[in-house]
C-alpha cells in the first residue's frame, strides 16, 4: 500500500520535475530580490515613512498590497510583496491539483492507473500527499529567502508557514474544482477566480480597514478574514509573529480536502459534479471563418486581460494626483518615477506613464497569448482541418494576428477608459488626457512583440510559447525592474518598452512608437512570407 | 477517363528518415482508390502532401493538374478531407464545428446544406450539441466524415476515416461513400481496414516503407496469390491426386487435401476433380488478407531507415 502511494508521489514528481522548481525558484528569488530591492531604495526611516503615509492615505494602494504594519523595514517588505506572494502560491496550488487530477481522468490516462491495483482512490490522495509535501518545500524556501536577505529567524518561519497555509487551502480548491467540473479547462478556471476571488476579498478588507493615528499601520476589516491570503497577512509577520489565524487556514484546507474525498469515492471515475453541459447544435452565423474562430476561441482570456488592465487603470487614474501633490513631490518615490521615465513632464504624467507600461506589459502578454493559440491549433492538429478547407495559410495567420491587435487595443482602452473614470471619480478629471496618451503610446511596444513571436512561430513553431513569455519577462525585467537593481543603462534599451513614447502633452516624442510600429508590420509580413514557406507541424 | 491526383518519384524526407522514397501514384476520376499499408509506411505523409500541408522534398504531384503545394486554396474547394483521430476545439460544439468547417469550405446552397447535415446526423446517430472535450473517438470522427460528406466534394481525402466507429457505423459510412462516387465523386481512402477496401474499392495501391509495391484493380492483385482448393481425401489414391494438374503443392491436413491454383489454371482443375467425384470441395480465393500479408510477411527492408533510431544504426554502420 505505501508502495503503491510512494510510487505514485514519485511518478507525479517526476512530471513535474521542471514546472514546480521553477514555481517555488521564481517565489523565492522574489522574495529575495523585493527585500534587497526594497533595502536599497527605501533605506531611511524618512523614506519608509512617507511611503506607508502614502498607503495609509489611499485605500487602492492597500487594495493592492495589504494594510501596513509600521515602517519597519521587514514589516514594509511583508506589506509590500506578501499579497502577490499569496496569489502565486494559490495559483501554483489550484493548477498542481487540477493537473494531476481533472486533467489526468479527461485524458484517460487516471483510467489507465485506477485499472492496476492502485485503483481508484490512491492516485487523487497521491496527489494531496505530493501537493503538501511541495508547500513544505515552499514555506522552507520561502523562510530560507527571508532569512537569507537578512531578516530576523522567527518572522522569517512565520512568513514561511503563512505561505506554505495558503498553498494547502488552495490544493484543497484545485481538488473541490477537479471533482465539480468536467474539463481540467473549467477546473483550472474555478481555481483562478477563488484565488483572485481570495485577493479581491482581503483587499477590500485592507482598503476598508482602520488606520492607527499616526497612518503608519492599519487594521484589516473583516473581508479580510474570509480569505486565506488575508489569514495569511494576519499573521503579520516580524511585526506580531501570531500563528493564530493559521488554525483557519488548516481546517478550511482539511474541509476542502474532506469534500472532495467524499465526492470522489461516490462518484464514477470520470464524472463529475457539474456535467459538461449541452451548447448549441448549430454555430452562430458569426462562426463561418478563420476570424470567428480565433475570436470565439479567445474573447474570455482577452476579456480577463482587460480586467486587469482596468484594474492597473484605476490605480493609475485615483493615485495620480496624491502622487503629484507637493508633500511627495521630493520623496524617494518621485526620484524613482523621474528614473523610470526619463525625467521629462510632470510628476503625474511620470506616475500615469508607469502604470500604463505595465498595462502595456498585459496587453502585450494579450497579443503573445493569441500567436500562442495559433501555435496550440497547430499543434493539436485542429489546424489541418482548417487548412484542408479552402481558408490560404495568411487567411489563417491574419486572423490570429488581428484578434492579437484586437486585444492589444482593448486592454489598453479598457485602461484607459477606468483610469478616465477614476480620475473624474476622485476629482481629477484633468488626468484624462494623460491617460489616454499613455495607453496610445503603449500599442506600439505591444503589436512589435506580436509581430515578432509571429515570426518565431513561422521559423520555430516549437519554440513560439518558450521564446514568446521568455522574451516578454525579459522585457520586463530589463526595462521595468533593471535600473531599480542597478544594471547598466544599455540593457534597458534592449527592451521594447523602453522605447515606447513618454507622454507630454503636445511635446510628446513619437519616434520610438513610429519605428516599433514599422518593424512590428515588417516582422507581420516575414511571418506571413516565411509560413508559407514550411510544412504544418503536429496532427 | 481522366486523372485526379498523378504522383510520380515522390520523396520526403525528414532528416534522415525517409518517409516517402520514390511513391508513384495515379488515381482516376471516379474512382474508390484503397490506399493499404501498415503503420508508418507514409499513407498520411502522401495524404498531407496532396493537401499541400507538407512539401515534396522531391518528385512530382498533381490534383486536378495543379500543384498542390502553390495552388492549395483554389484545389480544396473541390476537396474534402477526413483525418484519423479527428481532434476537436474543446469549448466548441460537434454542430459548430461541423458547421464551421462546411462555412470555411463553401455551402453554395443553403437550404440543400440544412438538410444534408439533417440526414447526415441522423444516418450516424450524432449529438451535434455537446462539447469538442467530451466526444469519444468514434464520435470525433462522426464530425469529420459529417463535415466532409454534407458540403459534395470532388474529391475526398480520407486517412482512415472509420477509426473507433462500431461496424453499424462503418456501414453507414460505407453506403454514404458509394453515394458520393455514384454522383461522380473520387475518393482515396487510406486504411489498414482490409474488409473496408475489399467492400468499397475499385483499385488499391499498396505501401510500404514509401513505396507502391503494388497497385491495380483488386481482381488484378487477385491473381498475384493462388486460389486454394480443398476436398476430403477419403477414397483417393496417390495416383489419382498426382493426376490433378497444378498439384505439386498438395498437402493433407487431417482428413482433407489441400493445394492451389493459379486463377487461370483453375479452369483446367475442376474437369479433373469433377472426373475423381471428390466430395466437400471448396475453392477459396485469396483474400486481400492474405495478398497484403505477403507483402509484409516478416522480412524487414534494408532500403531506407525508418525511424529515427534505425538512422541512427544505419549512420553507425
Amino acid at each position: 500500500m505505501m508502495d503503491t502511494l510512494l510510487r505514485l508521489v514519485l511518478h507525479r514528481l517526476r512530471r513535474d520535475r521542471l514546472q514546480i522548481p521553477i514555481w517555488i525558484l521564481s517565489i523565492a528569488g522574489f522574495v529575495f530580490l523585493a527585500a534587497v530591492g526594497l533595502q536599497n531604495t527605501f533605506g531611511s526611516l524618512a523614506e519608509r515613512t512617507v511611503l506607508v503615509r502614502l498607503a495609509t492615505a489611499n485605500p487602492a494602494i492597500m487594495l493592492l498590497r495589504g494594510p501596513p504594519q509600521g515602517t519597519d523595514l521587514d514589516a514594509l517588505l511583508i506589506f509590500t510583496v506578501f499579497g502577490f506572494l499569496g496569489v502565486l502560491a494559490g495559483l501554483m496550488n489550484t493548477f498542481l491539483a487540477v493537473r494531476h487530477l481533472r486533467a489526468e481522468e479527461e485524458s484517460g490516462r487516471a483510467s489507465l492507473i485506477s485499472a492496476t491495483p492502485a485503483a481508484r482512490v490512491f492516485p487523487p490522495l497521491s496527489t494531496l500527499v505530493y501537493g503538501f509535501g511541495v508547500d513544505v518545500v515552499l514555506a522552507l524556501a520561502v523562510a530560507g529567502c527571508f532569512l537569507a536577505a537578512g531578516q530576523d529567524l522567527s518572522g522569517s518561519i512565520v512568513a514561511g508557514l503563512a505561505l506554505g497555509a495558503v498553498g494547502i487551502v488552495f490544493l484543497g480548491v484545485g481538488a473541490v474544482a477537479s471533482e465539480l467540473m468536467a474539463s481540467s479547462r473549467a477546473a483550472n478556471g474555478v481555481g483562478v477566480g477563488a484565488v483572485l476571488l481570495a485577493y479581491l476579498l482581503r483587499g477590500l478588507g485592507d482598503a476598508f480597514g482602520t488606520v492607527s493615528a499616526d497612518g503608519l499601520s492599519a487594521e484589516s476589516a473583516w473581508p479580510s478574514w474570509l480569505s486565506p491570503i488575508g489569514w495569511a497577512q494576519q499573521t503579520h509577520p516580524f511585526t506580531e509573529n501570531t500563528l493564530a489565524p493559521l488554525i483557519l487556514s488548516v481546517i478550511v484546507a482539511a474541509a476542502l480536502m474532506g469534500v472532495a474525498g467524499l465526492v470522489l469515492v461516490r462518484r464514477d471515475s470520470g464524472a463529475s459534479v457539474l456535467a459538461s453541459g449541452a451548447g448549441r447544435e448549430a454555430a452562430d452565423p458569426r462562426l463561418s471563418g478563420a476570424f470567428g474562430l480565433a475570436w470565439r476561441l479567445q474573447w474570455p482570456s482577452i476579456l480577463a486581460w482587460s480586467l486587469g488592465g482596468a484594474l492597473f487603470g484605476v490605480f493609475g487614474g485615483s493615485l495620480g494626483t496624491a502622487i503629484g501633490s507637493s508633500d511627495l513631490g521630493n520623496g524617494p518615490i518621485a526620484d524613482e518615477l523621474s528614473g523610470l521615465t526619463g525625467g521629462t513632464g510632470s510628476l503625474t504624467e511620470a506616475f500615469v506613464s508607469v502604470v500604463f507600461t505595465i498595462v502595456g506589459v498585459i496587453a502585450a502578454g494579450s497579443a503573445i497569448q493569441s500567436v500562442v493559440r495559433l501555435r496550440q491549433e497547430e499543434a493539436l492538429g485542429t489546424g489541418h482541418l482548417l487548412l484542408a478547407t479552402p481558408l490560404s495559410r495568411l487567411g489563417w495567420l491574419v486572423s490570429y494576428l488581428a484578434v492579437g491587435v484586437m486585444a492589444v487595443v482593448l486592454v489598453l482602452a479598457s485602461g484607459a477608459a477606468a483610469a478616465v473614470v477614476s480620475s473624474a471619480a476622485v476629482g481629477a478629471p484633468e488626468l484624462a488626457d494623460d491617460a489616454v496618451l499613455a495607453a496610445v503610446a503603449q500599442v506600439p511596444a505591444a503589436l512589435l512583440f506580436l509581430g515578432a513571436v509571429a515570426t518565431v512561430w513561422a521559423l520555430l513553431p516549437h519554440l513560439t510559447a518558450g521564446l514568446g513569455w521568455g522574451a516578454l519577462i525579459l522585457a520586463v525585467f530589463l526595462g521595468i525592474f533593471g535600473q531599480l537593481i542597478g544594471l547598466p543603462d544599455w540593457t534597458a534599451d534592449l527592451s521594447p518598452f523602453t522605447h515606447s513614447p513618454q507622454p507630454a502633452g503636445a511635446d510628446t516624442d513619437w519616434t520610438g512608437g513610429i519605428v516599433m510600429a514599422g518593424i512590428a508590420l515588417a516582422a507581420g509580413v516575414a511571418a506571413s512570407v516565411f509560413f508559407r514557406r514550411r510544412d504544418i507541424a503536429g496532427g | 477517363m481522366s486523372t485526379v491526383i498523378s504522383a510520380r518519384d515522390l520523396r520526403k524526407y525528414y532528416g534522415r528518415v525517409h518517409a516517402l522514397d520514390g511513391l508513384d501514384l495515379e488515381v482516376a476520376a471516379g474512382d474508390i482508390h484503397g490506399f493499404l499499408g501498415p503503420n508508418g509506411a507514409g499513407k498520411s505523409t502522401t495524404i498531407r502532401i496532396l493537401l499541400g500541408l507538407a512539401r515534396a522534398t522531391s518528385g512530382s504531384v498533381s490534383v486536378y493538374g495543379r500543384d498542390p503545394w502553390t495552388d492549395a486554396v483554389p484545389l480544396h474547394s473541390r476537396m474534402a478531407y477526413v483525418p484519423g483521430g479527428v481532434p476537436l476545439w474543446p469549448t466548441l460544439t460537434g454542430g459548430e464545428a461541423i458547421d464551421l468547417l462546411c462555412r470555411l469550405r463553401g455551402i453554395q446552397d443553403p437550404a440543400a446544406y440544412v438538410a444534408r447535415r439533417a440526414h447526415l446526423i441522423e444516418a450516424f446517430q450524432f449529438d451535434p450539441s455537446r462539447k469538442g472535450h467530451t466526444y469519444s473517438t468514434g464520435n470525433r470522427q462522426k464530425v469529420a466524415l459529417i463535415a466532409a460528406l454534407a458540403v459534395p466534394a470532388g474529391l475526398y481525402l480520407l486517412d482512415e476515416p472509420t477509426s473507433g466507429l462500431d461496424p453499424v457505423m462503418e456501414a453507414v459510412f460505407r453506403r454514404e461513400i458509394s453515394a458520393a462516387v455514384a454522383d461522380g465523386s473520387t475518393v482515396v481512402l487510406s486504411s489498414h481496414i482490409l474488409s473496408e477496401v475489399e467492400a468499397l474499392c475499385d483499385r488499391v495501391s499498396i505501401i510500404r516503407a514509401g513505396k507502391i509495391v503494388e497497385t491495380g484493380t483488386l481482381a488484378d492483385l487477385r491473381h498475384l496469390t493462388r486460389t486454394d482448393v480443398a476436398f476430403a481425401r477419403e477414397g483417393l489414391s496417390d495416383d489419382d491426386l498426382r493426376a490433378i494438374p497444378g498439384s505439386p503443392d498438395l498437402v493433407f491436413d487431417g482428413t482433407r487435401a489441400h493445394f492451389t491454383a493459379d486463377s487461370d489454371e483453375l479452369v483446367d482443375v475442376l474437369p479433373a476433380l469433377a472426373a475423381l467425384r471428390v466430395r466437400g470441395l471448396t475453392i477459396t480465393p485469396p483474400s486481400l488478407e492474405e495478398l497484403f500479408l505477403s507483402h509484409y510477411g516478416g522480412e524487414e527492408t534494408e532500403a531506407a531507415p525508418r525511424t529515427r533510431r534505425q538512422a541512427r544504426v544505419h549512420r553507425a554502420k
